[in-house]
């Protein structure tokens, strides 16, 4: 493993993302638009009485910490290594003298700090306007940041095993479609996912959508109960697991097949 | 007529390329369905926590559902892919094969806004009006006309915003002025009631979206106000004529890139 070589990586990729910062700042945008809905859509329903015990100032806490959430565990690889397998241009990927997961987390620090300089100003600015009411602890914060970087961890390499289906597929748009869907129903954006009905609910706690996205936000808001945590980094650590399991065999096989397009 | 001719070509050639990829049919299908498969149940959701929303029935935030995907399939189908050839990524302007645009004889507004369809929009169109049936029929006391009124003014002020975003490209290229609009455009999912009193203001006289779900929506549930059906026609063509003439000022400031 190459560090040195993998910093100058991460350092020249975020100096090359920062000259499109409009872009990215574009898209940013357009991410927080959905659960910024939500937002206005739960406060207003729970305006007259309180909705599974969480009133309109509580959900601007939940769904404010799910905008910083979202952002900062989107996944990115599809077209940071699905495109590049799709083009060819990961020749030059594997001709550098280290391991190629380097420029997927490379331009994934990269795009997630760009954004970051756009979402965490316009949530600040949401907050004062908003008025969110979040009580926490500072056990709850350190267990937020844990449940947050494998989270982070989980929705990074579950992106990247789907990703590197581009060495079958040209095209995977359907499947991730389909991603995103779930992930809008499942994962805490349509509503809390103690909200949802039970059939959608106990899906929703099994599979790994919800501790990609909602499960640290309601860590950090004490919406759980310590026995329901406890489950949650369980399930959440083995969905991590069979994601990087995932992603070193659809990697292997993917690569043997591997034939170039392009240049 | 001549016109008319001429979209008939248009619509013709992009069907051919259209049909070059038919694999992409089951991927349109299963976009579509997706998407109104997740707002129907994001509905769900919502109402079976609550009875109303802001003074919405689950019935005529359907119809609101319904008239935003059908404008949106609207969208899709030649406003949204004629202006992105002109705007998007490397487009016309970007690039300067507005030059080529330029030169041919007719109207520049009409060829860049007629010039590109995509014919699985259609499945979304369906699907919108399926959603408006379903609505209409679980509410009673729909007034058909207005509701044609209202759509078409809809319509058509929607074409106007988005020419209007457009136009903007000729003063920067760079920036992405239609993504935006896209973001802000689905704010427009949900009755615009449930937004602070500045977002509303926006919706309602900077970016007029919210104007454009909601009166043919209301009119679909049967309690539509004659004056704000007025008021929507008018909207729609004070903005039709003010974003043709920013598009027009813009034309001009178009001086060419590389060679």
């Amino acid at each position: 493993m190459n560090h040195r070589g993998g910093w100058a990586l991460i350092k020249r990729s975020w100096a090359s993302w920062l000259q499109y910062r409009s872009f990215f700042f574009v898209l940013a945008f357009g991410w927080m638009i959905p659960p910024l809905i939500y937002l206005f859509v739960w406060t207003t329903a729970s305006e007259p009485a309180p909705i599974a015990g969480l009133t309109p100032p509580q959900f601007v806490a939940y769904y404010l910490v799910l905008i910083l959430v979202n952002q900062l565990t989107f996944a990115q690889t599809n077209w940071t290594v699905g495109d590049v397998i799709r083009m060819g241009s990961l020749n030059s990927w594997l001709l550098k003298p280290m391991s190629p997961l380097y420029n997927a987390i490379a331009s994934e620090v990269a795009g997630k700090i760009v954004m970051m300089a756009f979402v965490v100003p316009v949530s600040i600015i949401l907050a004062i306007v908003l008025r969110p009411e979040l009580t926490t602890t500072p056990t709850q914060v350190v267990l937020c940041c844990v449940a947050l970087s494998s989270a982070w961890l989980l929705r990074f390499f579950w992106g990247l095993w789907l990703a590197c289906l581009a060495f079958w597929a040209t095209r995977a748009d359907a499947l991730l479609a389909l991603q995103d869907a779930l992930i809008f129903l499942l994962a805490g954006v349509v509503a809390p996912v103690a909200l949802l009905p039970s059939a959608m609910q106990t899906i929703a706690r099994v599979l790994p959508f919800y501790y990609m996205v909602g499960f640290p936000v309601e860590v950090l808001t004490g919406q759980l109960a310590s026995s329901e945590v406890a489950t949650g980094f369980v399930i959440q650590a083995a969905w991590l697991i069979v994601a990087v399991v995932l992603y070193r065999l659809v990697w292997r096989s993917g690569l043997k097949r591997y034939s170039a397009i392009g240049g | 007529m001549r016109y008319l001719r001429l979209i008939k070509y248009f619509m013709l050639s992009s069907a051919q390329a259209d049909l070059a990829y038919r694999a992409n049919f089951a991927i349109g299908l299963l976009n579509s369905l997706l998407n109104l498969i997740v707002g129907v149940l994001g509905l769900a959701v919502l109402f079976s926590q609550v009875n109303t929303l802001n003074g919405w029935t689950f019935a005529s935030t359907l119809a609101l559902l319904g008239v935003y995907l059908t404008i949106s399939a609207l969208r899709g189908w030649f406003i949204g892919p004629s202006l992105e050839v002109l705007a998007g990524i490397e487009g016309d302007v970007w690039s300067g094969r507005f030059d080529f645009t330029l030169l041919r004889p007719i109207n520049t507004q009409f060829f860049v806004s007629v010039r590109q369809w995509n014919w699985f929009a259609l499945i979304d169109l369906a699907l919108g009006l399926g959603a408006i049936g379903v609505a209409t029929v679980q509410s009673g006391g729909a007034q058909p006309l207005s509701f044609l009124v209202a759509a078409t003014a809809s319509v058509a002020v929607l074409y106007a915003i988005l020419l209007i975003f457009t136009a903007l490209v000729f003063w920067s290229p760079g920036l992405l002025f239609t993504w935006v609009f896209d973001a802000i455009m689905q704010l427009a999912r949900y009755p615009i009631g449930i937004y602070p009193g500045w977002l509303q203001f926006v919706l309602t006289w900077i970016i007029p979206v919210a104007i454009m779900t909601t009166i043919p929506a209301t009119a679909l549930t049967g309690d539509i106000q004659p004056m704000s059906l007025m008021g929507g026609v008018a909207l729609a063509v004070i903005l039709f004529i003010a974003a043709s003439v920013l598009f027009r000022l813009g034309v001009r400031r178009y001086n060419s890139a590389s060679s």
